[in-house]
Protein backbone atom coordinates (compact mmCIF):
# COMPACT_ATOMS: atom_id res chain seq x y z
CA UNK A 1 0.00 0.00 0.00
CA UNK A 2 2.58 2.52 1.08
CA UNK A 3 4.58 1.36 -1.93
CA UNK A 4 2.51 2.36 -4.18
CA UNK A 5 1.07 5.75 -2.55
CA UNK A 6 5.34 6.43 -3.22
CA UNK A 7 5.88 5.46 -6.37
CA UNK A 8 2.59 7.63 -7.85
CA UNK A 9 3.65 10.65 -5.65
CA UNK A 10 7.21 9.68 -6.70
CA UNK A 11 6.38 9.95 -10.59
CA UNK A 12 4.32 13.02 -10.00
CA UNK A 13 7.24 15.19 -8.90
CA UNK A 14 9.28 13.81 -11.46
CA UNK A 15 7.15 14.96 -14.14
CA UNK A 16 6.14 17.89 -12.76
CA UNK A 17 9.76 18.94 -11.70
CA UNK A 18 11.13 18.14 -15.10
CA UNK A 19 8.05 19.89 -16.69
CA UNK A 20 8.91 23.25 -14.60
CA UNK A 21 11.26 25.17 -17.26
CA UNK A 22 8.46 24.92 -19.82
CA UNK A 23 5.67 26.10 -17.75
CA UNK A 24 7.30 28.94 -17.29
CA UNK A 25 7.33 32.48 -18.94
CA UNK A 26 10.38 32.99 -21.45
CA UNK A 27 11.04 35.70 -20.06
CA UNK A 28 12.50 34.66 -16.78
CA UNK A 29 14.91 31.97 -16.93
CA UNK A 30 16.23 30.26 -14.01
CA UNK A 31 15.18 33.22 -11.96
CA UNK A 32 17.22 35.34 -14.31
CA UNK A 33 15.36 38.10 -16.36
CA UNK A 34 16.21 37.82 -19.87
CA UNK A 35 14.84 40.25 -22.83
CA UNK A 36 12.41 39.74 -24.85
CA UNK A 37 15.37 39.76 -28.01
CA UNK A 38 17.48 36.97 -26.45
CA UNK A 39 14.78 34.58 -25.12
CA UNK A 40 15.20 32.30 -27.81
CA UNK A 41 18.98 32.02 -27.39
CA UNK A 42 20.49 28.47 -28.04
CA UNK A 43 22.12 28.52 -25.25
CA UNK A 44 19.04 28.58 -22.62
CA UNK A 45 16.99 25.94 -24.64
CA UNK A 46 19.75 23.85 -23.82
CA UNK A 47 20.08 24.60 -20.79
CA UNK A 48 16.25 24.27 -20.40
CA UNK A 49 16.59 20.76 -21.89
CA UNK A 50 19.51 19.77 -19.95
CA UNK A 51 17.69 20.30 -16.77
CA UNK A 52 14.84 18.10 -17.73
CA UNK A 53 16.70 15.71 -18.61
CA UNK A 54 18.40 15.06 -15.79
CA UNK A 55 15.69 15.29 -13.50
CA UNK A 56 13.59 12.75 -15.65
CA UNK A 57 16.07 10.61 -16.27
CA UNK A 58 17.94 10.40 -12.57
CA UNK A 59 14.24 10.34 -11.31
CA UNK A 60 13.03 7.34 -13.42
CA UNK A 61 16.12 5.34 -12.52
CA UNK A 62 15.52 5.89 -8.78
CA UNK A 63 11.74 5.27 -9.03
CA UNK A 64 12.91 1.89 -10.70
CA UNK A 65 15.92 0.85 -8.36
CA UNK A 66 13.16 1.40 -5.44
CA UNK A 67 10.40 -0.82 -7.42
CA UNK A 68 12.71 -3.60 -7.57
CA UNK A 69 14.16 -3.15 -4.47
CA UNK A 70 11.05 -3.02 -2.35
CA UNK A 71 9.34 -6.10 -4.63
CA UNK A 72 11.92 -8.82 -4.12
CA UNK A 73 12.68 -8.07 -0.37
CA UNK A 74 10.65 -9.05 2.56
CA UNK A 75 10.55 -5.26 3.89
CA UNK A 76 9.22 -3.73 7.14
CA UNK A 77 6.29 -1.05 6.28
CA UNK A 78 8.82 1.67 7.62
CA UNK A 79 11.62 0.57 5.37
CA UNK A 80 9.61 1.16 2.65
CA UNK A 81 8.62 4.35 3.70
CA UNK A 82 11.75 5.75 4.81
CA UNK A 83 13.11 5.11 1.65
CA UNK A 84 10.22 6.16 -0.39
CA UNK A 85 10.93 9.53 1.53
CA UNK A 86 14.55 9.74 1.06
CA UNK A 87 14.34 9.50 -2.79
CA UNK A 88 11.47 12.26 -2.80
CA UNK A 89 14.40 14.19 -0.52
CA UNK A 90 16.89 13.20 -2.88
CA UNK A 91 15.21 14.28 -5.84
CA UNK A 92 13.96 17.90 -4.65
CA UNK A 93 17.60 18.32 -4.07
CA UNK A 94 18.66 17.54 -6.91
CA UNK A 95 16.34 19.66 -8.79
CA UNK A 96 17.38 22.54 -6.14
CA UNK A 97 21.01 21.96 -7.39
CA UNK A 98 21.02 21.80 -10.76
CA UNK A 99 18.59 25.20 -10.64
CA UNK A 100 20.92 27.32 -8.83
CA UNK A 101 23.76 25.90 -11.24
CA UNK A 102 21.87 27.03 -13.84
CA UNK A 103 21.08 30.45 -12.07
CA UNK A 104 24.30 30.81 -12.11
CA UNK A 105 25.09 30.21 -15.47
CA UNK A 106 22.31 32.22 -16.88
CA UNK A 107 23.67 35.47 -15.06
CA UNK A 108 26.89 34.56 -15.99
CA UNK A 109 25.63 34.33 -19.87
CA UNK A 110 23.29 37.36 -19.68
CA UNK A 111 26.27 39.89 -17.90
CA UNK A 112 28.83 38.88 -20.63
CA UNK A 113 26.92 39.58 -23.26
CA UNK A 114 25.30 42.73 -21.55
CA UNK A 115 21.88 41.63 -22.59
CA UNK A 116 19.06 44.15 -22.18
CA UNK A 117 21.87 46.71 -21.78
CA UNK A 118 20.61 49.62 -24.66
CA UNK A 119 17.02 49.24 -23.42
CA UNK A 120 15.08 51.11 -21.31
CA UNK A 121 13.68 49.62 -18.25
CA UNK A 122 10.10 50.93 -17.78
CA UNK A 123 7.32 49.60 -14.75
CA UNK A 124 3.82 49.65 -16.24
CA UNK A 125 0.53 49.62 -14.91
CA UNK A 126 -3.04 49.68 -16.32
CA UNK A 127 -5.68 52.04 -14.02
CA UNK A 128 -8.09 49.07 -15.24
CA UNK A 129 -6.64 46.46 -14.10
CA UNK A 130 -8.10 45.96 -10.25
CA UNK A 131 -11.60 46.29 -11.87
CA UNK A 132 -11.02 43.26 -14.01
CA UNK A 133 -9.92 41.07 -11.68
CA UNK A 134 -11.77 37.66 -11.51
CA UNK A 135 -10.31 36.66 -7.92
CA UNK A 136 -12.56 34.38 -5.69
CA UNK A 137 -14.23 37.29 -3.40
CA UNK A 138 -12.66 36.06 0.48
CA UNK A 139 -15.64 35.39 1.90
CA UNK A 140 -15.95 32.46 -0.10
CA UNK A 141 -13.45 31.47 2.10
CA UNK A 142 -15.13 31.94 5.04
CA UNK A 143 -17.89 29.42 4.12
CA UNK A 144 -15.96 26.31 4.77
CA UNK A 145 -15.39 27.16 8.43
CA UNK A 146 -19.27 26.81 8.14
CA UNK A 147 -19.02 23.51 7.99
CA UNK A 148 -16.52 23.53 10.97
CA UNK A 149 -18.97 24.79 13.06
CA UNK A 150 -21.69 22.81 12.00
CA UNK A 151 -19.35 19.83 13.15
CA UNK A 152 -18.21 21.43 16.25
CA UNK A 153 -22.20 21.48 17.29
CA UNK A 154 -22.40 18.09 16.49
CA UNK A 155 -19.11 16.70 18.04
CA UNK A 156 -20.19 18.68 21.65
CA UNK A 157 -23.78 16.94 21.22
CA UNK A 158 -22.12 13.48 20.58
CA UNK A 159 -20.03 14.30 23.53
CA UNK A 160 -21.30 11.54 26.10
CA UNK A 161 -21.64 8.88 23.18
CA UNK A 162 -17.35 9.21 22.26
CA UNK A 163 -15.43 6.74 23.05
CA UNK A 164 -12.86 6.86 25.89
CA UNK A 165 -9.47 6.72 23.99
CA UNK A 166 -9.78 9.22 20.83
CA UNK A 167 -7.96 8.01 17.57
CA UNK A 168 -4.94 10.53 17.08
CA UNK A 169 -3.18 8.51 14.21
CA UNK A 170 -3.69 6.27 11.10
CA UNK A 171 -2.08 4.00 9.26
CA UNK A 172 -1.57 3.87 6.00
CA UNK A 173 -4.58 1.79 5.43
CA UNK A 174 -7.01 3.81 7.19
CA UNK A 175 -7.13 2.11 11.11
CA UNK A 176 -6.05 4.26 13.80
CA UNK A 177 -2.81 3.37 15.40
CA UNK A 178 -2.17 5.61 18.35
CA UNK A 179 -4.90 7.36 20.78
CA UNK A 180 -5.58 10.25 23.48
CA UNK A 181 -7.50 10.13 26.47
CA UNK A 182 -11.22 11.77 25.77
CA UNK A 183 -11.13 15.03 26.97
CA UNK A 184 -13.33 18.30 25.47
CA UNK A 185 -9.95 19.77 23.78
CA UNK A 186 -8.84 16.11 21.75
CA UNK A 187 -12.26 15.47 21.20
CA UNK A 188 -12.03 19.02 19.07
CA UNK A 189 -8.30 19.04 18.38
CA UNK A 190 -8.47 18.34 14.37
CA UNK A 191 -11.91 20.49 14.12
CA UNK A 192 -9.22 23.14 15.49
CA UNK A 193 -6.45 22.31 12.76
CA UNK A 194 -8.94 22.62 10.69
CA UNK A 195 -9.96 26.05 11.32
CA UNK A 196 -6.80 27.41 11.41
CA UNK A 197 -6.19 26.09 7.99
CA UNK A 198 -9.15 27.79 7.01
CA UNK A 199 -8.36 30.47 8.01
CA UNK A 200 -4.90 30.33 6.57
CA UNK A 201 -6.46 30.21 3.30
CA UNK A 202 -8.56 32.85 3.79
CA UNK A 203 -5.38 35.29 4.62
CA UNK A 204 -3.92 34.00 1.93
CA UNK A 205 -6.61 35.22 -0.54
CA UNK A 206 -7.03 37.96 0.79
CA UNK A 207 -3.22 39.03 1.07
CA UNK A 208 -2.78 37.34 -2.72
CA UNK A 209 -5.79 39.85 -3.80
CA UNK A 210 -4.00 42.83 -2.99
CA UNK A 211 -0.66 42.16 -4.54
CA UNK A 212 0.06 43.85 -7.90
CA UNK A 213 -0.94 43.22 -11.38
CA UNK A 214 2.60 43.69 -12.74
CA UNK A 215 2.30 44.04 -17.07
CA UNK A 216 5.38 43.51 -19.40
CA UNK A 217 6.12 46.35 -21.31
CA UNK A 218 6.39 44.76 -24.52
CA UNK A 219 3.40 42.28 -24.40
CA UNK A 220 0.65 44.54 -22.37
CA UNK A 221 -2.32 43.18 -23.26
CA UNK A 222 -1.04 39.40 -23.39
CA UNK A 223 0.37 40.04 -19.87
CA UNK A 224 -2.41 41.66 -18.47
CA UNK A 225 -4.73 38.50 -19.79
CA UNK A 226 -2.32 35.76 -18.46
CA UNK A 227 -1.88 37.79 -15.42
CA UNK A 228 -5.26 37.93 -14.56
CA UNK A 229 -5.97 34.52 -15.51
CA UNK A 230 -3.18 33.49 -13.24
CA UNK A 231 -4.98 35.38 -10.49
CA UNK A 232 -8.13 33.84 -11.33
CA UNK A 233 -7.27 30.22 -11.57
CA UNK A 234 -4.97 30.54 -8.37
CA UNK A 235 -7.94 31.59 -6.06
CA UNK A 236 -9.79 28.70 -7.42
CA UNK A 237 -7.33 26.22 -6.83
CA UNK A 238 -6.57 27.83 -2.99
CA UNK A 239 -11.01 27.47 -2.85
CA UNK A 240 -10.13 23.60 -3.96
CA UNK A 241 -7.94 22.76 -1.62
CA UNK A 242 -9.67 24.47 0.88
CA UNK A 243 -12.99 22.64 -0.14
CA UNK A 244 -10.92 19.15 0.22
CA UNK A 245 -9.49 19.42 3.31
CA UNK A 246 -12.62 20.07 4.64
CA UNK A 247 -14.10 17.00 3.11
CA UNK A 248 -11.48 15.22 4.41
CA UNK A 249 -11.16 15.99 8.22
CA UNK A 250 -14.97 16.19 8.16
CA UNK A 251 -14.77 12.49 6.96
CA UNK A 252 -11.93 11.71 9.58
CA UNK A 253 -14.33 13.59 12.87
CA UNK A 254 -17.13 11.78 11.69
CA UNK A 255 -14.70 8.62 12.19
CA UNK A 256 -14.03 9.57 15.31
CA UNK A 257 -17.74 10.36 16.41
CA UNK A 258 -19.23 7.16 15.21
CA UNK A 259 -15.92 4.70 15.58
CA UNK A 260 -15.25 3.65 12.29
CA UNK A 261 -17.30 3.09 9.15
CA UNK A 262 -16.87 -0.48 9.37
CA UNK A 263 -15.65 -1.13 5.91
CA UNK A 264 -11.84 -1.27 6.16
CA UNK A 265 -11.22 -1.15 2.01
CA UNK A 266 -12.94 2.33 2.30
CA UNK A 267 -10.89 3.46 4.73
CA UNK A 268 -8.07 3.19 3.29
CA UNK A 269 -9.34 4.56 0.35
CA UNK A 270 -10.62 8.44 1.13
CA UNK A 271 -6.91 9.36 1.66
CA UNK A 272 -5.69 7.86 -1.55
CA UNK A 273 -8.92 9.09 -3.03
CA UNK A 274 -7.48 12.52 -1.66
CA UNK A 275 -4.29 12.12 -2.63
CA UNK A 276 -4.89 11.47 -6.07
CA UNK A 277 -7.50 13.96 -6.79
CA UNK A 278 -5.00 16.59 -5.05
CA UNK A 279 -2.01 15.49 -7.40
CA UNK A 280 -4.34 15.25 -10.59
CA UNK A 281 -5.80 18.83 -9.70
CA UNK A 282 -2.37 20.32 -9.12
CA UNK A 283 -0.60 18.85 -12.21
CA UNK A 284 -3.95 20.40 -14.52
CA UNK A 285 -3.22 23.90 -12.78
CA UNK A 286 0.24 23.89 -13.42
CA UNK A 287 -0.13 22.86 -17.18
CA UNK A 288 -2.95 24.76 -17.93
CA UNK A 289 -2.40 28.06 -16.10
CA UNK A 290 2.03 28.21 -16.02
CA UNK A 291 4.15 30.72 -14.20
CA UNK A 292 1.84 33.97 -14.32
CA UNK A 293 -0.76 32.86 -16.76
CA UNK A 294 2.61 31.85 -19.18
CA UNK A 295 0.68 28.96 -20.84
CA UNK A 296 -2.59 30.54 -21.58
CA UNK A 297 -2.73 31.72 -25.02
CA UNK A 298 -3.65 35.15 -26.07
CA UNK A 299 -4.78 36.37 -29.21
CA UNK A 300 -4.31 40.18 -28.35
CA UNK A 301 -2.73 41.90 -31.18
CA UNK A 302 0.76 43.77 -29.83
CA UNK A 303 2.15 47.30 -30.77
CA UNK A 304 6.24 46.58 -30.84
CA UNK A 305 7.87 47.80 -28.28
CA UNK A 306 11.72 46.94 -28.80
CA UNK A 307 13.07 49.35 -27.16
CA UNK A 308 11.99 49.16 -23.79
CA UNK A 309 12.13 46.13 -21.38
CA UNK A 310 10.46 45.35 -17.94
CA UNK A 311 12.42 46.43 -15.05
CA UNK A 312 14.84 44.18 -14.29
CA UNK A 313 14.19 43.29 -10.73
CA UNK A 314 16.78 40.30 -9.99
CA UNK A 315 17.95 42.35 -7.53
CA UNK A 316 15.32 41.42 -5.10
CA UNK A 317 15.66 37.95 -5.93
CA UNK A 318 17.83 36.71 -3.56
CA UNK A 319 19.46 33.34 -5.18
CA UNK A 320 16.50 33.20 -7.65
CA UNK A 321 14.69 32.24 -5.45
CA UNK A 322 13.96 34.52 -2.47
CA UNK A 323 12.16 37.79 -2.97
CA UNK A 324 13.04 40.51 -0.62
CA UNK A 325 11.80 44.09 -1.60
CA UNK A 326 10.72 46.76 1.02
CA UNK A 327 9.34 48.94 -1.41
CA UNK A 328 6.96 46.68 -3.28
CA UNK A 329 3.55 46.70 -1.01
CA UNK A 330 2.55 43.07 -2.57
CA UNK A 331 2.97 40.39 0.64
CA UNK A 332 2.65 37.66 -2.09
CA UNK A 333 4.42 38.10 -5.67
CA UNK A 334 4.02 35.67 -8.27
CA UNK A 335 7.31 33.03 -8.09
CA UNK A 336 10.16 33.35 -9.82
CA UNK A 337 10.50 29.43 -10.63
CA UNK A 338 7.72 27.59 -10.30
CA UNK A 339 3.80 28.10 -10.33
CA UNK A 340 1.99 29.80 -8.04
CA UNK A 341 2.86 32.29 -4.79
CA UNK A 342 6.25 33.65 -3.32
CA UNK A 343 6.64 35.91 -0.22
CA UNK A 344 7.87 38.68 -0.14
CA UNK A 345 10.01 39.17 2.49
CA UNK A 346 10.99 42.62 2.69
CA UNK A 347 7.03 42.69 4.02
CA UNK A 348 7.26 41.10 7.31
CA UNK A 349 3.33 40.60 7.34
CA UNK A 350 3.05 37.45 5.25
CA UNK A 351 5.34 35.46 7.07
CA UNK A 352 4.76 36.37 10.16
CA UNK A 353 1.17 35.44 9.19
CA UNK A 354 1.58 31.83 8.05
CA UNK A 355 4.82 31.38 10.64
CA UNK A 356 1.89 31.86 13.67
CA UNK A 357 -0.77 29.45 11.37
CA UNK A 358 1.68 26.75 11.41
CA UNK A 359 2.71 27.72 14.87
CA UNK A 360 -1.38 27.19 15.97
CA UNK A 361 -1.63 23.46 13.84
CA UNK A 362 1.85 22.57 15.85
CA UNK A 363 1.33 23.14 19.45
CA UNK A 364 -2.91 22.05 18.61
CA UNK A 365 -1.26 18.57 17.19
CA UNK A 366 1.36 18.38 20.53
CA UNK A 367 -0.82 18.92 23.09
CA UNK A 368 -3.62 16.27 22.06
CA UNK B 1 -5.25 53.61 -19.44
CA UNK B 2 -2.00 52.39 -19.18
CA UNK B 3 1.06 54.03 -17.07
CA UNK B 4 4.48 53.83 -17.95
CA UNK B 5 7.18 54.25 -15.77
CA UNK B 6 11.09 54.26 -16.38
CA UNK B 7 13.29 53.58 -13.47
CA UNK B 8 16.64 55.09 -14.82
CA UNK B 9 15.17 58.24 -15.89
CA UNK B 10 16.37 61.39 -13.93
CA UNK B 11 12.52 62.44 -13.85
CA UNK B 12 11.54 61.35 -10.20
CA UNK B 13 9.23 58.38 -10.24
CA UNK B 14 6.13 60.65 -8.78
CA UNK B 15 6.78 63.62 -11.11
CA UNK B 16 6.61 60.83 -13.86
CA UNK B 17 3.49 59.35 -12.14
CA UNK B 18 1.43 62.93 -11.88
CA UNK B 19 2.61 64.07 -15.77
CA UNK B 20 1.24 60.70 -16.86
CA UNK B 21 -2.44 60.86 -15.37
CA UNK B 22 -2.69 64.54 -16.13
CA UNK B 23 -2.09 63.44 -19.71
CA UNK B 24 -4.77 60.33 -19.50
CA UNK B 25 -7.12 62.83 -18.30
CA UNK B 26 -6.22 65.72 -21.45
CA UNK B 27 -6.74 62.94 -23.69
CA UNK B 28 -10.11 61.84 -22.09
CA UNK B 29 -9.44 58.54 -21.07
CA UNK B 30 -10.08 59.62 -17.53
CA UNK B 31 -12.91 62.22 -16.49
CA UNK B 32 -13.74 64.31 -13.93
CA UNK B 33 -15.84 61.96 -10.85
CA UNK B 34 -13.74 58.75 -11.95
CA UNK B 35 -11.94 57.31 -9.21
CA UNK B 36 -8.61 56.71 -9.18
CA UNK B 37 -6.62 53.32 -8.12
CA UNK B 38 -6.24 53.60 -4.02
CA UNK B 39 -2.11 54.09 -3.38
CA UNK B 40 -1.86 50.53 -2.38
CA UNK B 41 -3.16 49.03 -5.10
CA UNK B 42 -1.54 51.32 -7.92
CA UNK B 43 1.67 51.60 -6.07
CA UNK B 44 1.79 47.30 -6.14
CA UNK B 45 1.15 47.00 -9.45
CA UNK B 46 4.34 49.34 -10.38
CA UNK B 47 6.12 47.78 -7.87
CA UNK B 48 7.07 51.31 -6.49
CA UNK B 49 6.56 52.45 -2.55
CA UNK B 50 3.91 53.52 -1.35
CA UNK B 51 4.64 56.88 -0.53
CA UNK B 52 5.97 57.74 -4.53
CA UNK B 53 2.17 57.28 -4.90
CA UNK B 54 1.20 59.07 -2.57
CA UNK B 55 3.17 62.06 -2.89
CA UNK B 56 1.78 62.34 -6.84
CA UNK B 57 -1.41 62.06 -5.49
CA UNK B 58 -0.96 65.23 -3.47
CA UNK B 59 0.92 66.96 -5.59
CA UNK B 60 -2.41 66.50 -8.26
CA UNK B 61 -4.55 67.59 -5.41
CA UNK B 62 -2.33 70.49 -4.80
CA UNK B 63 -3.12 71.26 -8.41
CA UNK B 64 -6.27 71.20 -8.31
CA UNK B 65 -6.90 68.50 -10.73
CA UNK B 66 -7.62 65.77 -7.93
CA UNK B 67 -9.92 65.28 -4.58
CA UNK B 68 -8.93 63.08 -1.76
CA UNK B 69 -12.06 61.79 -0.46
CA UNK B 70 -12.24 59.73 2.64
CA UNK B 71 -13.59 56.05 2.01
CA UNK B 72 -13.73 56.71 -1.35
CA UNK B 73 -10.35 57.98 -1.92
CA UNK B 74 -8.52 59.45 -4.82
CA UNK B 75 -11.45 61.04 -7.11
CA UNK B 76 -10.85 63.05 -10.28
CA UNK B 77 -12.40 66.86 -9.53
CA UNK B 78 -15.55 67.17 -11.30
CA UNK B 79 -14.65 70.63 -12.17
CA UNK B 80 -12.17 70.52 -14.09
CA UNK B 81 -11.67 72.10 -17.75
CA UNK B 82 -14.43 74.63 -16.14
CA UNK B 83 -12.32 77.20 -17.28
CA UNK B 84 -9.27 78.25 -15.48
CA UNK B 85 -9.00 80.20 -12.15
CA UNK B 86 -6.97 82.85 -11.99
CA UNK B 87 -4.29 81.17 -9.10
CA UNK B 88 -3.95 78.35 -11.76
CA UNK B 89 -3.33 80.33 -14.64
CA UNK B 90 -0.39 82.15 -12.76
CA UNK B 91 1.02 79.30 -12.15
CA UNK B 92 1.07 77.60 -15.38
CA UNK B 93 2.56 80.75 -16.61
CA UNK B 94 5.24 80.58 -14.11
CA UNK B 95 6.15 76.96 -15.44
CA UNK B 96 5.87 77.52 -18.88
CA UNK B 97 7.82 80.65 -19.07
CA UNK B 98 11.48 78.98 -18.39
CA UNK B 99 10.71 76.32 -20.99
CA UNK B 100 10.19 79.05 -23.64
CA UNK B 101 12.89 80.41 -22.56
CA UNK B 102 14.57 77.66 -23.20
CA UNK B 103 13.36 76.86 -26.40
CA UNK B 104 14.76 80.16 -27.57
CA UNK B 105 17.86 80.24 -25.82
CA UNK B 106 19.05 76.65 -28.15
CA UNK B 107 17.69 77.83 -30.99
CA UNK B 108 14.13 77.55 -31.71
CA UNK B 109 12.06 80.83 -33.04
CA UNK B 110 8.28 81.70 -32.04
CA UNK B 111 7.25 80.43 -35.19
CA UNK B 112 8.87 76.75 -34.27
CA UNK B 113 7.52 76.79 -30.58
CA UNK B 114 3.93 77.63 -31.76
CA UNK B 115 4.55 74.81 -34.24
CA UNK B 116 5.52 72.69 -31.65
CA UNK B 117 2.74 73.60 -29.04
CA UNK B 118 0.21 72.96 -31.91
CA UNK B 119 1.25 69.74 -32.69
CA UNK B 120 1.62 68.78 -28.96
CA UNK B 121 -2.43 69.75 -29.21
CA UNK B 122 -3.70 67.92 -31.86
CA UNK B 123 -1.64 65.34 -30.70
CA UNK B 124 -3.79 65.19 -27.38
CA UNK B 125 -6.54 65.64 -28.78
CA UNK B 126 -6.36 62.53 -31.30
CA UNK B 127 -6.66 59.46 -28.84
Amino acid sequence: MSLSIFLITLAFIILLQSAIPFLLKGSIVFGVTIPEQHMKERAISSYKRFYSATILITGFLALIVYFLWAKNRTLSEDQVVFAGLAIQFGILFLCMIMYLYFHAKTTKLKRTHKWGAGLKPVRIADLASHAKDEMLPSYMFALPALITAGLLVYTASQYSQLPAMIPTHWDIDGQPDAFSQKTSFSAISLLLILLVIQGMMFGINVMTKRSGIKLTSAKKKSSQVQQLAFRKYSSWFLFFTTVLITILFGFIQLVIIQGGMGNAAFMAAVPLGFLSIMLIVTAVYAFKVGQGGSRIQVTAEEEETMDTTFVDDDQYWKAGIFYVNKNDPSIFVEKRFGVGWAINFGNPIGYIFLLVSILLILLISFFI
Amino acid sequence: MLIQIETSSDIPIYTQLSNQLIELIARDQLKGGDVLPSVRSLASDLGVNMHTVNKSYHELERKGIIRIVPKSGAVINPSIRDGISQEHRLRIVEELKPIIAEAIVLGMNAEDIQQLASSILSDMKEE
